[in-house]
């Protein structure tokens, strides 16, 4: 059992950490009130390939694996959940056209994707349904070599950006779940402002509008009625992006609280001394490392393992168990900071707000413990 | 132009643990000086201007070939090792010579050699100049910007009341601060490709080298011992007497 990281892993964790303390810590409070990320943040991460770390290098991407992606994610992640937020869900549209896509397809749409110049979605999420797929009303209908769509797609993350966009439809002729690669900003295509959430402010969340899109018939992804799979699988790959971006939100809690510690002080003394402030710290070192190493065995999974039931059930542990452990971690940095934590001044309040979203998005936390149990118990 | 980078690896400074006074040294993952990766940014920049070829040039332990990924990573096109252990913790006058010997054996022959200012570890701030004495060549230190023409460098060095604009005849020993430039961040691409680079790797021997010779031992690397001066002041007015009293203000 080895659990040191080679160089290149190593190098890639400390280039996501440059980037992340250099660019994106000194304007976090500002992606928190404006909720928008400005855009050489955006070009920044493409020119460092951060947009395609585990895609292979012959569609553009660094070929890296997951097991690196993770590494990345977890240092944007603490400096921005918002930033980590568009990382994930772009990695979890691509990774299902990466996985399902034909050769036309990836080679098609995921260049542009790995250097950041387009953004890619994942589209499930309706108004009336966000994890059952027979409750699917978005409809694709096949006229000829086309087929078109119609529906309202919900909560949609990077709707707003250009680049493709899988989206589940229900086939109207045999009634299948079926997915498809739209462009976004076709013909046809129209968004919502964003919807103003709780926390990771500065990724998006909008509502897709699909009116008479019409897209070529080579843009169905998988196979005709194979929408559930694809679903199942990409959202698998998606949780190993909620898990290490909370995993982020750990480890800035983890920080934020320490440095508190040492620097306010009572009595003359720093809080640090006190210890209830030194159990807050041990909880916050125990919860990080605890769920660090979920996540990076996550992301080797991700790469390795090859039964997707078998990785569904240790991305819905890890995404269950490291999210909670986010909020619980928030909960303890705005312990350690008292009424200051209450405060926007203070990261603890950012990442108090942020550390709820892992656990509601992309099946909440309930869910994924159905599915760990589903798994091990071989019922469903 | 052949451009060599002569680059330090030291242990990663922000994680190193102070007890009783002394740095703990184990455990702690390596890296290269952050001054040298500013000499590296300086020899990339040429490199984008000029067609260079940029070379880094690192003496020490075995786990230098790893760590000298880093610089392949940011730009440098190969590199030339000498690794032995006695290399570990050598003091500035071996190691000057190792390079000296390393840099004459060079098949390309370098143009322009460059250092940083001072290793990011014990600055000492010799090699640079060591190496430019015992090769008998001209040395500019303290550059904080360099232009290079045909045969010749134009470098400015940035002096502590004034900047100097000095030319200088190739080949040349040109040591920089860490002010001249930003590293930039390699990568993911150029991490995963640093390790396919070109590497030369020799031992002290094959340079007909004698490590023995070590001039300086050092007796004790302790950490600063600083104390609060608690000056108390009343008004804003002696704040700034204060503070200027100190020279931290109005110089």
């Amino acid at each position: 059992m080895d659990f040191n990281l080679s160089k290149e892993q190593e190098l890639i964790q400390r280039a996501a950490r440059e980037f992340a303390e250099k660019y994106i810590e000194p304007i976090g409070h500002q992606i928190d009130v404006e909720n928008s990320i400005p855009p050489e943040i955006i070009s920044g991460l493409g020119e460092l390939d951060m947009f395609g770390i585990p895609f292979a290098e012959e569609y553009g991407g660094a070929g890296s694996g997951y097991s690196s992606y993770v590494l990345a994610m977890e240092q944007f992640g603490s400096a921005s959940s918002g930033v980590a937020m568009i990382l994930s869900a772009h990695t979890l549209g691509l990774g299902a056209i990466s996985v399902f896509g034909t050769e036309e397809q990836k080679k098609k749409y995921m260049p542009k994707c790995c250097k950041g110049e387009h953004i890619a979605s994942f589209a499930f999420t309706e108004p009336g349904t966000g994890s059952d797929p027979k409750q699917i009303a978005t409809t694709a209908t096949k006229e000829g070599d086309f087929y078109i769509l119609n529906g309202t797609k919900r909560f949609i993350s990077n709707a707003g950006f250009p680049g493709p966009l899988v989206l589940m439809a229900k086939e109207t002729e045999s009634g299948r779940v079926t997915a498809f690669i739209v462009e976004k900003f076709c013909e046809g295509y129209s968004i919502s402002e964003p919807w103003e959430k709780i926390g990771m402010h500065g990724g998006p969340l909008l509502d897709i509008y699909l009116e008479n899109v019409k897209i070529p018939a080579e843009n169905l992804l998988g196979q005709s009625g194979f929408g559930y799979p694809i679903l199942q699988l990409g959202i698998s790959y998606g949780k190993v992006g909620v898990s290490s971006t909370a995993l982020g939100g750990l480890l800035a809690s983890y920080k934020e609280a320490v440095k508190y510690a040492k620097e306010k002080t009572h009595r003359d003394e720093p809080i640090g001394k006190f210890a209830t402030i030194k159990v807050a710290i041990a909880d916050l070192a125990e919860k990080y490392e605890a769920s660090k190493w979920l996540v990076y065995r996550l992301g080797y999974l991700a790469d390795t393992l090859k039964d997707p039931m078998q990785f569904a059930k240790e991305a819905a542990l890890a995404k269950d168990f490291v999210c909670e452990e986010m909020i619980n971690a928030s909960r303890i940095c705005m312990n350690v900071h008292g009424s200051y934590g209450l405060m926007k001044d203070y990261k603890a309040e950012r990442i108090y707000r942020d550390s709820i979203m892992g656990s509601q998005v992309e099946g909440v936390s309930d869910m994924q413990k159905m599915i760990v149990a589903g798994v091990i118990l071989g019922m469903k | 132009m052949n451009i060599v980078v002569a680059m330090k690896q030291i242990p990663d400074l922000q994680q190193i643990r102070i007890r009783n006074r002394q740095p703990v040294f184990e455990d702690v993952p390596l890296t290269l000086g952050p001054i040298d990766k500013n000499a590296l940014e300086a020899a990339v920049a040429i490199k984008e201007q000029l067609e260079a070829q940029v070379t880094v040039l690192s003496a020490g332990d075995e786990n230098v070939e790893d760590t000298v990924k880093e610089a392949l990573a940011a730009g440098a096109d190969q590199c030339y090792l000498v690794l032995d252990d006695a290399l570990k913790n050598a003091e500035s006058s071996v190691t000057a010579e190792v390079l000296a010997a390393a840099l004459k054996q060079m098949e390309d022959k370098p143009d322009l050699i460059l250092f940083g200012e001072g290793s990011g570890d014990n600055y000492s701030g010799q090699v640079g100049s060591r190496v430019a004495a015992i090769l008998d060549l001209p040395q500019v230190g303290y550059a904080s910007a360099i232009e290079v023409g045909e045969g010749k460098a134009v470098v400015t060095r940035s002096l502590e009341n004034c900047e100097e604009v000095v030319e200088v005849t190739l080949p040349a020993v040109v040591t920089v601060i860490a002010g001249i430039n930003e590293p930039r961040i390699p990568s993911v691409s150029q991490i995963l490709k640093a390790g396919r680079k070109p590497k030369e790797i020799v031992e002290p021997d094959e340079l007909n080298l004698d490590l023995e010779n070590a001039k300086t031992d050092t007796l004790s690397n302790l950490a600063p011992e600083t104390q609060r001066k608690r000056v108390v002041v009343k008004s804003v007015d002696e704040l700034i007497q204060a503070l200027t009293s100190e020279a931290l203000i109005g110089r």
